[in-house]
């Protein structure tokens, strides 16, 4: 744990999320500089259970240590339920945490 | 199992998620659309992941400082009414354009925020724009743009 802070709170009928995600994003330019290999972030997927609420391909253009927020309507999701928030970078490592959504 | 679908599962599989076939499978576009992530300018990563669309200019918004001080970390919000598939989101600062695609999912909104790098505009004269295209589920594709300036370069690192 420790590599994304997650926020989930319901606000009316929709769900906020915010995620603070912990990575270098080196671009290509950047990685030249340093003589290190480019590595970002190229996807990130949330998931309340089975079902997909943000799906984003992503490019090296996002800042260092990526903070991102979505939206999605809180339909079929009850009380308990928890946000999962994966995401993929062009090493091919994966990191998955999950957050229990607020107000549900 | 069609190859977009095939492509979203393995994406679930390598993701190490149960690859369950849910309503909506996750669509990794660096795979299906590679040439959109290479292209240098707004008009050919547009063609290259949508074809030769002609966009009506209104139905996005396209949200961002005036001026950013720091191209490092720049605050974008992109919103849309319109029943979105897809949403992808270019600049014209930065050596490729592409910097975003969403996949929006079935009870998704299109309200998204995310901080960018960008280099300092001073390079183009002072004429950055960010352009966010929503692929409407009517076929439609629709535009909105946001003029900005970068003060200081989030590349140069």
């Amino acid at each position: 744990m420790g590599n994304m802070k997650i926020k989930a709170k319901v606000k009316g009928d929709v769900v906020g999320v915010k995620v603070l995600a912990k990575h270098d994003m080196l671009t290509y330019d950047q990685a030249k500089a340093k003589g290190k290999e480019a590595n970002f972030i190229t996807h990130i997927t949330a998931k309340v259970g089975d079902k997909i609420v943000y799906d984003v391909s992503t490019s090296q253009f996002w800042s260092k240590n990526p903070q991102f927020k979505f939206k999605f309507k809180k339909d079929g999701f009850k009380d308990g339920d928890k946000i999962a928030i994966t995401w993929t970078d062009l090493s091919g490592k994966t990191v998955t945490e999950d957050k229990k959504i607020k107000g549900l | 199992m069609n190859r977009r679908k095939f492509l979203g599962v393995s994406v679930l599989a390598v993701a190490a998620i149960p690859a369950t076939l849910s309503a909506l499978s996750s669509i990794d576009f660096r795979a299906t659309k590679p040439d959109a992530w290479k292209a240098k300018t707004v008009e050919d990563a547009i063609k290259a992941l949508y074809g030769d669309i002609k966009p009506e200019e209104s139905g996005v918004t396209v949200k961002a400082p005036k001026v950013a001080s720091n191209g490092g970390a720049v605050p974008v919000t992109i919103k849309s009414d319109i029943d979105a598939k897809t949403v992808a989101v270019f600049q014209n600062m930065d050596p490729e354009s592409a910097v975003a695609v969403f996949n929006v999912p079935e009870n998704g909104i299109v309200d998204y925020f995310l901080k960018m790098k960008l280099k300092a505009t001073d390079a183009n004269g002072g004429n950055g724009v960010i352009t966010a295209i929503a692929e409407g589920k009517d076929g439609k594709f629709y535009k909105g743009t946001v003029a900005l300036q970068v003060a200081k370069g989030g590349c140069e690192g």
